[in-house]
């Protein structure tokens, strides 16, 4: 029996393979598993190369994923072109379309033996079942229920649900379809039973969504009342979302005429007092990165999502990178600090989406959620989530007193100036991106420049006490040491369980905030280090290259980076980490060495 | 130089009170706001012939008002700044940076023709005796004004003949 | 028209401290008093109105009132603009610029706020030049025109703002000049009690960059007002054809104002709002949108 299982299917967007990856986790929700599911797609609108990744546990699960348990291929050539994305080891059991062709002993798989290889007349069956080669998703179903034990009601249940309307007959050739599939499973039993254990949790109510939706909702639940944006790939749904629900709680969405205009309706909504964000991808921050300076001169709070993908310029629009680091930290130019914040998980983004708006709001500055394409359009279960426990946090508005002689850039103690907004009587004040006096009046004295500069970046010293944006786990006093954000910060997270388990004394730091770079946080967490890794995806080793610009990194801790689209396994993180280990004991021993 | 909505044949003598009061409003205004200019321009001897005729203006506006007040008392107004504009107030235009002393009293010269023209043009077709006789007398003020400013031109030491163009800085770019 | 009733402002109550870094000669210097007459004659309250900018000389301008101002980057005073009557439809939002700024880097947001007629009202400038980077040629400049960046003739032909706004649907398309502040006030005017997105053209000349023919006496020379004309601005068509001559005569008054204003993007905003706010949960339980049943 397993507690655990990760499935990998490919096929062309014809297949359904993507709805089939959703009905899956939708099933194993249904039935009380935890799960998520990544998606990943070729360049083509319909047609293309499509794949999911479904991984079901009975324990809370911390990423997509290493090696598939499991691997269904449609078609081989799309199947390949995944690569390093759905990784076939010893251990997984490959099951494909006989029709194509292939010999179970000849599957395209180069260097890996896997435990089974099982070709199904996955189409035939479709075609005989259900009178059509498209149930061929449905059928995939009924194999995975089959040899599983995952989805064997909930699958068709909400097959049913979905199809309702479209009529009976359409049902019940998905049932035949799914039966089908169950039943070629039930006759040809593995060679090892994969079932997974049955959830002690069933029953349990169950949140499913994925990383921009949960998102949007965090911003609607943090007040946020206006969006300004423009359709880019991964970040679209969230501006879709607002579009869903914004209105119900008096607040008002612009699908704007270009980047730039969506962050400027934003700026202007911020300005006119109204929490406000935008969400955009690579090439999008680019484009509003003047804002992002204004923003930050005119002291104005703003949301801005950024959802990573693979860059620069179009790069790989559907594929997941963390390469946007240093644009998201140093985009706008001139001497300024703006707060990047970056979830790990679906579950995370709506704590730190409200933070993000917390720290907009009360430091009076645009704030950058660094999202990537993973967490962004995978689905995770959640457990529900208690709300009442986060703290909303509301900018400083001028009182009575502060009115009588108004200025909206007050040099005050804590560096941040109450803000009025356009309707409130006695706040009247020139907003601007060049250089002002307290009272907002144009400057051009480099003395006043240099005073507002150190007001702007002062204004943020307390953030870099925030512990709570840090996550340290592990033992403490680890000689060895992992730092990793975003969504590499889950594989992180089991490579960890599974090095602590192989004997390696090692800690993890996950940072949620960037930038500023809490220089304390991270020097007390290298204190016990001698060896490490910044783990990244990234070609350049930004997060590395950007930690060293703010502190002195131990000698031994490198980089492990590299480009999207070319995720990290746990078991790679491990090996790494045993090497390091092996580095350190070899030192020891040297240093044992008398001198010569 | 333009009045729009006065009907000049029916203008009552308080109506053209008040006009002449508006007419000195708008000029002195104006020059405050030349002045403030040339201020903000480190152009300090046409800031303060501005300031000059600011004082002239405001003091002709006040003997009119008084005159105004003795007779008719706080009786509402039937015409109002929007139908005038540019009478006497020199154009937009006529403020330059830098501008000397010279030109900046040249300036006020053509306004005050400017004026006297205007006064002499509504004359024709004006049909109330008292009125017909305020609207020469403001024509003759033109004049007596024009004499003033002509008698500061007289003070000054004639020009080299030289531009400002020459001498100053090329605009700084910003 | 004003939330808090009707209140006697005066043009006074609407200039501020700061002193305008124009050049003395300006045109803007007339077209901010316009602007300060027209408020007054409204009589909405100054903290009542937003008033935003994007870059260039003319750009300054939302600080010499005393409204809120927001002078902002250059080209995005539209967008800031309407972010600004989206969060909040019940403020009087003023827009303004320079023709480079509007036209040129910003010529992109126009036709958006036209086709979603924003309650905004946006003045434009037009000078035909880049003031503030020292004279280089503007969207608005005469093909043929030397300058600093064209040292033998601009070879491009200017943008028509007048055309380029009634082309895309402004239900209300005006132009002004120094050369009649009393007009230019009643314009505007007249723009913002508009409902909707409304465009105002003054010609305002550079009087340290423009050519001769551009300041007020050669605009006064080619000047004609509108009503003198006998236009209609009910007229669309026939605003078009008299828009045709921009560069040529400088038409004062109103080109168009739709007769049957549609709704703006502001009351469809509240109008939706005020559908769809029934369905509304509780912010604490949006999470429940997620709960796989």
């Amino acid at each position: 029996m397993r507690k655990d299982l990760v499935f990998g299917m490919a096929g062309s967007g014809g297949d359904g393979i993507v709805s089939a990856g959703d009905s899956l986790i939708q099933a194993a929700a249904a039935e009380g598993y935890h799960g998520v599911m990544t998606k990943s797609f070729g360049s083509q609108i319909r047609g293309g190369e499509s794949s999911c990744r479904v991984r079901i546990s009975i324990d809370p699960i911390l990423n997509p994923g290493g090696n598939l348990d499991v691997a269904v291929a449609l078609n081989w050539e799309d199947f390949l072109k995944f690569g390093a994305e759905l990784p076939v080891s010893g251990t997984t059991v490959v099951i494909y379309e006989a029709a194509t062709g292939i010999k179970e002993t000849e599957i395209p798989l180069v260097g890996v033996t896997p435990l089974q290889v099982i070709a199904v007349p996955i189409a035939a069956m479709a075609k005989e079942t259900a009178g059509t080669e498209r149930a061929k998703n449905t059928v995939v179903l009924g194999l995975i229920a089959g040899w599983f034990g995952i989805g064997a009601v909930a699958v068709m249940k909400g097959i049913r649900k979905r199809l309702a309307k479209k009529g009976e007959e359409l049902v019940e050739a998905n049932q035949r379809a799914f039966d089908a599939g169950r039943a070629f499973a039930m006759a040809h039993p593995l060679k090892a039973s994969m079932n997974i254990v049955s959830s002690d949790t069933k029953g349990n109510v169950k949140l499913i969504t994925d990383g921009n939706d949960m998102c949007a909702a965090a911003a609607i639940f943090a007040g946020c009342q206006f969006f300004g944006g423009y359709p880019i790939t991964p970040s679209t749904e969230i501006m879709q979302f607002f579009t869903d629900h914004v209105w119900k709680y008096g607040g008002a969405v612009l699908q704007a005429e270009d980047e730039i205009a969506g962050i400027g309706a934003a700026v202007g909504a911020s300005f006119a007092g109204m929490k406000s964000m935008t969400a955009t991808s690579g090439p999008g921050l680019s484009l509003k990165s003047e804002m992002m300076g204004l923003a930050s001169i005119a002291e104005l709070p703003l949301v801005i999502v950024d959802v990573q993908r693979g860059g620069p310029s179009t790069g790989l629009p559907t594929k997941s990178e963390q390469s946007d680091l240093f644009a998201a930290a140093f985009s706008a130019h001139g001497d300024v600090i703006r707060p990047v914040l970056a979830p790990t998980s679906v579950a995370d983004t709506f704590r730190i989406t409200i933070e993000a708006f917390n720290i907009a709001e009360y430091y009076q500055t645009p704030v950058i959620v660094l999202s990537d394409q993973e967490i962004s359009q995978r689905k995770e279960t959640l457990d529900p989530i208690d709300t009442t426990q986060f703290k909303i946090i509301e900018r400083v508005r001028p009182t009575g007193a502060d009115l009588q002689d108004y200025k909206r850039f007050k040099q005050t103690e804590n560096h941040i100036s109450p803000i009025s907004h356009p309707g409130m009587l006695g706040g009247t004040y020139l907003a601007s991106g060049i250089e002002h006096v307290e009272s907002g009046a144009p400057t051009n004295s480099g003395t006043v420049h240099a005073r507002m500069n150190d007001k702007r970046t002062k204004k943020f010293d307390p953030l870099k006490d925030r512990k709570d944006l840090f996550e340290v786990s592990g033992n403490p006093d680890a000689p060895i040491a992992m730092v990793a954000w975003g969504s590499v910060a889950g594989v992180c997270r089991e490579a960890l369980l599974m090095a602590q388990e192989q004997g390696i004394n090692v800690k993890l730091l996950v940072p949620y905030l960037l930038y500023p770079v809490a220089e304390g946080v991270y020097n007390e967490f290298f204190a016990s280090v001698q060896k490490g890794l910044i783990i990244e995806q990234t070609h350049l080793a930004q997060t590395h290259k950007l930690l060293r610009m703010h502190l002195d990194l131990p000698k031994g801790v490198k980089p492990m980076a590299r480009s999207g689209a070319n995720p990290f396994l746990p078991s790679e993180i491990v090996a790494a980490l045993h090497n390091l280990l092996s580095e350190l004991q070899r030192s020891h021993e040297g240093n044992l060495q008398p001198q010569e | 130089m333009a009045t729009r909505g006065i009907d000049y044949a029916n203008l009552s003598l308080k109506d053209a009170l008040d006009l002449a009061i508006l007419i000195e409003d708008e000029a002195q205004e104006r020059y405050e706001e030349f002045a403030v200019q040339m201020d903000q321009h480190r152009t300090p001897e046409a800031a303060k012939f501005f300031r000059y005729m600011v004082e002239n203006e405001a003091k002709h506006g006040r003997e009119l008002s008084a005159r105004r007040v003795a007779r008719f008392g706080s009786a509402p107004s039937a015409v109002s700044r929007t139908m005038i504009y540019d009478i006497e107030a020199p154009d937009y235009d006529a403020a330059r940076a830098f501008m000397s002393a010279r030109k900046a009293m040249e300036a006020a010269l053509a306004s005050e023709v400017k004026a006297h023209a205007f006064f002499v043009s509504a004359l024709p077709t004006l049909q109330d005796a008292e009125v017909r006789a305020l609207f020469e007398e403001l024509r003759d003020e033109e004049l007596e004004h024009q004499q003033l400013v002509q008698a500061e031109l007289y003070k000054l030491r004639p020009e080299s003949g030289l531009s400002d163009d020459d001498f100053v800085d090329e605009p700084a770019a910003q | 028209m004003s939330a808090t009733g009707t209140l006697d402002f005066q043009p006074k109550d609407y200039k501020s401290d700061l002193k305008p870094i124009w050049c003395p000669g300006c045109g803007d210097f007339s077209v901010v008093q316009g602007i300060y007459r027209a408020l007054a004659a409204i009589g909405r309250p100054p903290h009542e109105i937003a008033f935003v900018s994007g870059i260039g000389c003319s750009s300054r301008i939302p600080g010499y009132t005393t409204a809120y101002g927001f002078n902002s980057v250059h080209g995005r005073a539209l967008p800031i603009a309407q972010g600004i009557k989206l969060a909040n439809p019940d403020l009087l939002v003023l827009a303004a610029g320079g023709d480079g700024d509007g036209f040129s880097i910003g010529g992109g947001h126009i036709a958006h706020l036209i086709r979603r007629n924003m309650d905004i009202t946006y003045i434009v400038m037009d000078n035909q030049i880049y003031g503030l980077t020292k004279g280089q040629l503007s969207p608005t400049s005469q093909k043929g025109r030397t300058t600093c960046t064209s040292r033998y003739g601009s070879l491009e032909e200017p943008v028509n703002p007048l055309l380029y706004v009634l082309a895309y649907g402004a239900g209300f398309v005006a132009q002004a000049s120094p050369t009649d502040l009393v007009g230019m006030a009643a314009v505007i005017e007249e723009a913002i009690r508009y409902p909707g997105f409304a465009f105002v053209n003054i010609q305002s000349p550079c009087v340290t960059y423009g050519e001769e023919a551009q300041q007020i006496k050669g605009l006064k020379a080619i000047q004609e007002s509108l009503a003198s004309l006998g236009h209609n601005p009910a007229d669309r068509l026939a605003a078009m054809d008299l828009a045709q001559q921009y560069g040529e005569k400088m038409h004062l008054g109103v080109f168009y104002r739709n007769p049957e204003p549609p709704p703006t993007y502001g009351d469809l905003v509240k109008e939706r709002q005020a559908l769809l706010s029934k369905d509304a949960l509780p912010r604490e339980r949006i999470l429940d949108l997620f709960i796989k049943k």
